[in-house]
């Protein structure tokens, strides 16, 4: 059975960005859960809060301790000559591909949690409304490097990117 | 707190093309001097006004506001027993100053107001207190509209619209030139579309360049779109503000009262069918004024230049030209209602249109009336010049699977309609039995969609097309130009997976952004990909050997 499919890109996240992803799912998890567990013990206990709350933890179990290690599996990017290509997705996997010749702005985001890590994250937008290519979990040097180089390469093709 | 670095491309280098969403657009409103100000001044023509007759058409505009008010006034000093000559003086009085006041403020509006065409650019300086210099590159003139409506139709007078294109709609992205006499907005026009000589012999050997002229006989489409619901508010709307302003309360409490008894005294198969009938006469009503005011005299014809034109109106005429550089494709949609009565209409999918503006009842993608689905095939066709059996009768299905899919997603639906009931009733101890029916009845419901939405997804390539049609409720077949692919969106959930099925999304500037081919084979859609925009995905398909891809 010859099957067609897409390769996986070359390139995987910086190995720091597990450590940056759980950080991140243990603060969103931490700002649902312990309310949840307040209000719990505040109200009298009942019943329907005290099985959000458990169903909460249970769930932010799952995000933090096993969902960062699968979306690293899942997260790998590629820069050719000629396009960008990434792929995502924790559940449903998503492939993207842009040529060069399309991108209109590529730009890189650093917030506090990930400057601590050293990563960052460069997104790549094409002139379409839907055609935004997230790399994610990059060293922020490397992310630097990237931004550079898809900035040279994309003012070396002419074109109106449209 | 996050750093965000941006960097975009900078200058054009081959400056005149047409940019997407550049962050830097052409536009100018500053009172600054223009940076091209030394450039040759040859046949410049000057400043010119607009059309001193703008103050007639404010002071019939005027009237509009100064009616309620002199109704209002009578009623008001006639309960106070003024005597009839006092109201009269008061009215007169108090419509003298809204119209003097109204048409004062046009004229000044008129004389602050100049425009010019250079061999560059289009200016205009305007603002009665805040001054503001638009200033357009012709060559980045993307449309040139002309809107008259009956009042400027009667004093033979029009507004021209020179957009751009880009963020269409937005504010300061447009030129307004409000009124020109017809024949200089119509001249006007011709010399900011028109851009060479090569293209108007390609006219001249075209002959007749009509791509369609409406038929009456279409209007039997008109009750079949949504717009026969927005056409009986209107309506509606207007009758009851008509007989408000002149102290009819037709929806009075009592009329209410009144109505609904006479109802409740009938059987109720009776009211329920007194009431739907009335609903749909007034709806079919609306929707036939609407498509007489809206698509009387339509022509949709491609011009010198490059340029696609669609003029119609009855009351308010109308010329939207659309240059075909803009063109990305043509979508044929066929609206569930429509689709049962043979109809189809065609829309653009274009490059920098904005959202439709609030005085537009019709979307600005708007191409053609709703008409015969062929009619609607042949034009869109034309507009692509391609030829239409190619572009649309050979269309491949998608695989079983993604009936399978279908069929699937309405099951599980009505699944869980009957556990939506089963908890109701496990919570209320009285449930009606009727209750039971609900979900029963949206089972074939449900399997009806399932089939027709397997049936609507399809899928083709031509030399320079992508066809993709999907949808069961809004079926629509978009003929995308392969050279307008931007990029590829492929994604697999894990049912999808087992079924050996993929989404793929293709993006463009153009129309929603981004076109959906949903549940395609995987061999097949990767295939019809890599093959439609060649080199872009091409160098990321591989074959697999026999073990099945674990990615």
């Amino acid at each position: 059975m010859n099957e067609l499919r897409l390769r996986q890109p070359r390139h995987s996240a910086d190995p720091r960005a597990v450590r940056y992803w759980t950080v991140d799912a243990v603060i969103g998890a931490v700002v649902v859960v312990v309310p949840l567990a307040v209000a719990y013990q505040l109200t009298g206990r009942p019943a329907a809060l005290g099985a959000a709350a458990a169903g909460a933890a249970v769930l932010a179990v799952a995000l933090t301790v096993f969902a960062p290690r699968v979306y690293y599996r899942a997260v790998r990017w590629e820069v050719t000559d000629e396009a960008v290509y990434t792929r995502s997705g924790l559940m449903v996997r998503t492939w993207r591909a842009a040529p060069l010749s399309r991108v209109q702005t590529v730009d890189t985001v650093r917030g506090p949690l990930q400057r601590h890590f050293g990563l960052a994250d460069v997104t790549v937008t094409t002139a379409s409304a839907a055609g935004a290519l997230k790399i994610r979990g990059l060293d922020h040097e490397e992310a630097a490097r990237l931004a550079e180089q898809l900035t040279l390469l994309t003012q070396a093709t002419p074109g109106d990117a449209t | 707190m996050s750093d965000t670095y941006r960097t975009s491309r900078q200058a054009d280098p081959r400056e005149g093309e047409p940019r997407g969403h550049d962050m830097n657009g052409p536009y100018q409103t500053t009172q600054q001097a223009d940076p091209r100000e030394g450039e040759p001044r040859g046949h410049e023509p000057g400043w010119e006004r607009v059309d001193r007759r703008t103050a007639a058409v404010s002071a019939v505009y005027s009237l509009a506001v100064v009616a309620p008010i002199v109704l209002a006034m009578s009623k008001f000093l006639a309960d106070r027993d003024v005597p009839p000559a006092g109201i009269v003086a008061a009215n007169a009085a108090t419509a003298l100053l809204v119209i003097g006041a109204t048409v004062a403020y046009d004229v000044v509006r008129w004389r602050k107001t100049v425009f010019r065409v250079t061999a560059g650019r289009v200016e205009q300086r305007s603002g009665v207190f805040v001054r503001t210099h638009l200033s357009i590159p012709r060559d980045r003139i993307r449309s040139v509209d002309i809107t008259a409506d009956p009042v400027r139709r009667v004093l033979g007078l029009a507004t021209v619209t020179v957009g751009s294109g880009e963020h269409a709609g937005a504010e300061g992205s447009e030129l307004r030139l409000d009124p020109l006499t017809k024949d200089r907005a119509e001249e006007l026009r011709r010399t900011l579309l028109d851009r060479g000589e090569r293209s108007r012999q390609e006219q001249s050997a075209e002959g007749d360049p009509a791509l369609a002229t409406l038929r009456w006989s279409w209007v039997r489409f008109a009750p079949l779109t949504v717009w026969s619901l927005v056409g009986a508010l209107v309506a509606a709307g207007a009758v009851y503000k008509a007989l408000d302003l002149i102290g009819l309360n037709l929806l009075s409490w009592d009329v209410t009262r009144r109505i609904w008894q006479e109802l409740q005294e009938m059987p109720l198969w009776v009211a329920v069918l007194l009431v739907a009938g009335a609903a749909t006469a007034v709806g079919t009503l609306g929707a036939l004024a609407l498509f007489a005011e809206t698509w009387a005299g339509y022509r949709l014809e491609r011009e010198a230049g490059g340029t696609l034109r669609v003029r119609r109106g009855l009351l308010t005429r109308k010329s939207l030209s659309l240059e075909e550089r803009r063109l990305r494709g043509v979508e044929i949609a066929e609206p569930l209602l429509l689709r049962t009565g043979g109809g189809a209409r065609v829309r653009v999918v274009a490059t920098g249109l904005g959202a439709p503006r609030e005085d537009q009842h019709e979307q600005v993608d708007a191409l053609t009336p709703p008409m015969p689905r062929a009619t609607a095939r042949l034009v869109a066709a034309h507009v692509l010049r391609t030829d239409p059996a190619a572009a649309f009768d050979r269309l491949s299905p998608h695989p079983p699977a993604a009936r399978r899919r279908r069929y699937f997603t309405a099951l599980v639906c009505t699944g869980l309609g009957f556990v939506a009931v089963a908890v109701l009733d496990t919570l209320f101890t009285w449930t009606p039995a009727w209750a039971w029916a609900v979900p029963a009845l949206t089972a074939p419901v449900a399997l009806a969609l399932a089939t027709g939405a397997y049936r609507g997804l399809g899928h083709g390539l031509t030399g320079r097309h992508l066809i993709v049609r999907s949808g069961v409720l809004a079926r629509r077949t978009v003929a995308l130009d392969r050279a307008g692919v931007i990029g590829w969106q492929i994604s697999r959930s894990p049912l999808q997976r087992r079924s050996g099925l993929l989404t793929i999304r293709a993006t463009t500037a153009a129309g929603k952004g981004v076109y959906e081919l949903a549940d395609v084979g995987t061999d097949q859609g990767l295939t019809l990909a890599a093959a439609a925009v060649p080199g872009l995905l091409s160098p990321f398909v591989e074959r697999t050997g026999p073990p099945p891809p674990g990615g």
